[in-house]
């Protein structure tokens, strides 16, 4: 074993440990911030991984768009709501506890021999290397067009509906005609006699009018 | 492309012949340029503190630093002094253990990102296929720290200074993008070797800034907004949010992101002189000066004078571009949160998808003069 | 199709105007690096007050007849003026007299009414002290002459603009003889004697 294949090795051991600590921390704690954060972790740890496989052009796009991205969005979200509550223990909240865990467990063991199930087809080709792009950009217009193209078209879905929520304008009108009558306000000390004073200024205008 | 100096080489080479084997001379010639670049971007910093200094005290008729050494040089050293032994502070409500890991998730990617910046033909530490797009993702990690600091400091302003950061490096995130995809539309490649090469032709004319114009200015103002320098420095605006994110922070902590702030500067100056200002290539290129001198291009010793004037322009272009960047904080105030998301969102963003299209347009007409 | 058209190139004349402005503001800020700094390092350079600078007052023990107009047109009656009355001569005497300089506007209005002039303005700005009770002087202290910052070893004392000769911008380095642009005092009396 020469460096090059040792210290593949090791970070690969490092990426794979913190990926699954970074994952089960996620999925534990009781801190949703410390969970989004640990989110954060799970997805450099996948770059890592691809970084590990030659494909830097996907990690960095993995960095890019669920870094940068995604785990920001979700981070704002948590934190545009955050609304610190007491932790309730629930009543036999174990019973919930071990049903996902059943649930997990099973799903796991399901994807596990699959994977070991499928004969997988190693490449035996060289690495693409720095040539990774442009050979993903040639899939991506001629065999994967189709995905592509869709992919393009609900993100442009995403984005109108987005605008569309952004604009009140498209929204069906609500009718606050109801909450817009506000009743009178009077002093509660002296009762103003709205309706008298009215009239009296209706009155003497009317007979500057008249006067005219 | 094996044109210029190759220090790798030679060094191997050299450390092989002591009877070393190939791998682990390679594996000590690693970390130094790493080093080499983890200490320039640092001094790099020093000197860009002094010079915020000298340049403002400049444009409002003041002298600035002027006691601490000659022309008040030792000025960033005491400060950073200062920083260092300064009292760690962690507020007692605070979360101490995202209060310590924010500020270090906001300098490690401002680092990392420096190995792509080419000073020379073989002067970058990585000249890696993916190049500025690496930059642009590792710029997006940055956001998250700033998220975690404002989130641990356990402080109004602390929040609200990391949500603004976040949403500002988000928005701009996509104009400057797009400004660096219409430069590699133009040149093929996303490598920053291959970028400044294919300025590098025609000198002072075949930079990209000509072809680009729009480019540069989206380029510029978003890599403004990106490292929060003064129009658009929102997130630590004193008169609103005393300090942002920073509020809470002393120390080396605070250490932290007053280094990241100005290596990023530094950083961003450097990418627009790599980009649109011919990176390290001179405004009449060596080729030219060498067949009018009548030397051969592959001399040593003009191979040698090439590789340190490559070196003195790239710096030399960044630092006027930081220079611009401190005559603007003088300049002009800063924008409104509104303003700045309506300047990010309806403006650079149409402006740079237009640009883009333009620039396709043009390659297709064109191909000889964009990059066909 | 037409209006949007106009609709964009209204926008980006807009655009193009704003980035003049800025581009003006540039040019402004960079005419001022041009331009020599104004910087008076102070403990080691001074400018010379004015004559009629307000500065600290003065006062003489010996010529106050405790009459205490000063109080009565201080804005905040801020002289304090300790008298008995002598029965011997009939006289006022005055103990003691004290100004607090933590609270006084220096407006100067004791010393334009003093009618036996004991109270004057000096040149003295600097009242710096660690107490704020420092500022409290008593007549001792008020006697005391200010240092002229034209006579420190320690001080290079620098003419403030208006005493700067014609076209001197700079006050470092202008000999001391040199004479202020414009006309002096005197010279306007001998012109106004001449004309009559």
């Amino acid at each position: 074993m020469n460096l090059a294949t040792g210290v593949q090795v090791v970070s690969f051991g490092i990426l794979a440990v913190m990926m699954i600590g970074a994952a089960l921390g996620v999925v534990l704690l009781s801190n949703i911030v410390y969970s989004a954060f640990l989110l954060g972790g799970v997805f450099v740890s996948i770059a890592g991984m691809y970084l590990l496989l030659n494909a830097d052009f996907v990690a960095a796009a993995q960095v890019l768009i669920y870094v940068g991205a995604v785990n920001v969005l979700i981070l704002f979200a948590i934190m545009l709501v955050n609304k610190r509550q007491d932790f309730i223990p629930l009543p036999r909240a174990w019973v919930r506890q071990v049903l996902t865990a059943v649930v997990s467990l099973g799903l796991f063991i399901l994807l596990s021999t699959m994977v070991l199930a499928t004969p997988w087809s190693f490449s035996t080709g060289p690495a693409a290397g720095d040539n990774s792009i442009v050979l993903i950009g040639q899939h991506f217009f001629s065999d994967f067009l189709l995905p592509f193209e869709l992919a393009s078209i609900l993100l442009l879905i995403a984005m109108v509906g987005a605008i569309i929520l952004a604009r009140r304008e498209f929204l069906p009108e609500q009718t606050l005609a109801t909450e817009l009558e506000q009743p009178v306000l009077t002093l509660p000390e002296r009762p103003r006699q709205l309706v008298s004073v009215a009239s009296d200024r209706n009155s003497s205008l009317d007979k500057v009018e008249r006067q005219k | 492309m094996d044109v210029g100096i190759d220090l790798e080489g030679s060094f191997i080479q050299s450390v092989t012949d002591l009877g070393v084997p190939a791998g682990a001379a390679k594996a000590i010639w690693m970390p130094l340029p790493m080093i080499l670049m983890l200490i320039g971007a640092t001094v790099g910093v020093l000197v860009t503190t002094w010079l915020e200094r000298k340049i403002s005290a400049a444009a409002q008729q003041r002298i600035g630093p002027e006691y601490m050494g000659p022309f008040g040089l030792l000025v960033p050293v005491a400060d950073g002094l200062k920083l260092v032994f300064k009292e760690d502070v962690v507020p007692a409500k605070a979360d101490p253990l995202l209060f310590t890991l924010g500020p270090i998730l906001v300098v490690i990617p401002v680092f990392l990102s420096y190995l792509i910046v080419p000073f020379g033909q073989n002067l970058a530490i990585a000249n890696v296929g993916t190049g500025v797009f690496l930059w642009i993702a590792l710029s997006s990690v940055q956001p998250i720290g700033l998220l975690m600091s404002g989130y641990a400091s356990n402080n109004k302003y602390s929040l609200l200074g990391g949500l603004r950061a976040a949403a500002q490096s988000i928005s701009y995130e996509i104009p400057l993008a797009l400004a660096v995809l219409a430069i590699a539309m133009m040149s093929n490649s996303l490598s920053t070797i291959d970028i400044v090469e294919q300025q590098s032709e025609y000198g002072l004319l075949g930079w990209n800034v000509w072809r680009q114009p729009i480019g540069f200015i989206i380029f510029w103002i978003a890599a403004l907004a990106e490292c929060e320098r003064l129009p658009f420095d929102l997130p630590e605006a004193e008169e609103e949010l005393v300090a942002g994110y920073q509020t809470e922070y002393a120390g080396m902590k605070f250490g932290l992101f007053y280094l990241g702030s100005y290596v990023n500067l530094v950083l961003s100056a450097l990418l627009v002189a790599v980009l649109y200002l011919g990176g390290w290539s001179l405004p009449i290129p060596i080729s030219m000066v060498a067949g009018w001198l009548g030397v051969s291009e592959t001399s040593p010793w003009l191979e040698i004078i090439d590789a340190s004037l490559g070196i003195t322009m790239t710096i030399l272009k960044a630092y006027f571009l930081v220079f611009l960047a401190i005559l603007l904080r003088w300049t002009v105030p800063r924008v409104r949160i509104d303003q700045l998301l309506d300047l990010g969102w309806k403006f650079l963003l149409p402006v740079a998808l237009v640009n883009l299209l333009l620039t396709a347009a043009l390659k297709l007409a064109f191909p000889i003069a964009f990059g066909g | 199709m037409l209006k949007f058209l106009k609709q964009v190139g209204d926008y980006a004349k807009e655009a193009v105007q704003a980035g003049q402005y800025i581009g003006q503001g540039l040019a402004v800020t960079f005419d001022h690096m041009r331009r020599r700094p104004i910087t008076v390092q102070y403990p080691y350079e001074k400018l010379i007050p004015s004559e009629r600078f307000r500065g600290r007052i003065h006062f003489e023990f010996d010529k106050c007849i405790a009459c205490e107009v000063c109080v009565r047109v201080c804005p905040i009656n801020l002289p304090v003026v300790d008298w008995t009355f002598d029965r011997a001569s009939k006289k006022k005497k005055l103990n003691h007299y004290s100004i607090d300089f933590g609270v006084c506007i220096f407006c100067g209005n004791c010393v334009e009414y003093c009618p036996t002039n004991c109270l004057s303005m000096t040149e003295e700005y600097d009242l710096c002290t660690y107490d704020r009770h420092q500022l409290n002087y008593d007549n001792v202290a008020l006697g005391r002459l200010p240092y002229k910052v034209v006579d420190d070893p320690m001080v290079t004392p620098l003419r403030e603009l208006v005493y700067l000769p014609k076209g001197v911008m700079d006050p470092h380095g202008v000999p001391a003889s040199s004479r202020r642009a414009g006309t002096i005092p005197a010279e306007l009396d001998e012109q106004e004697a001449a004309s009559n």
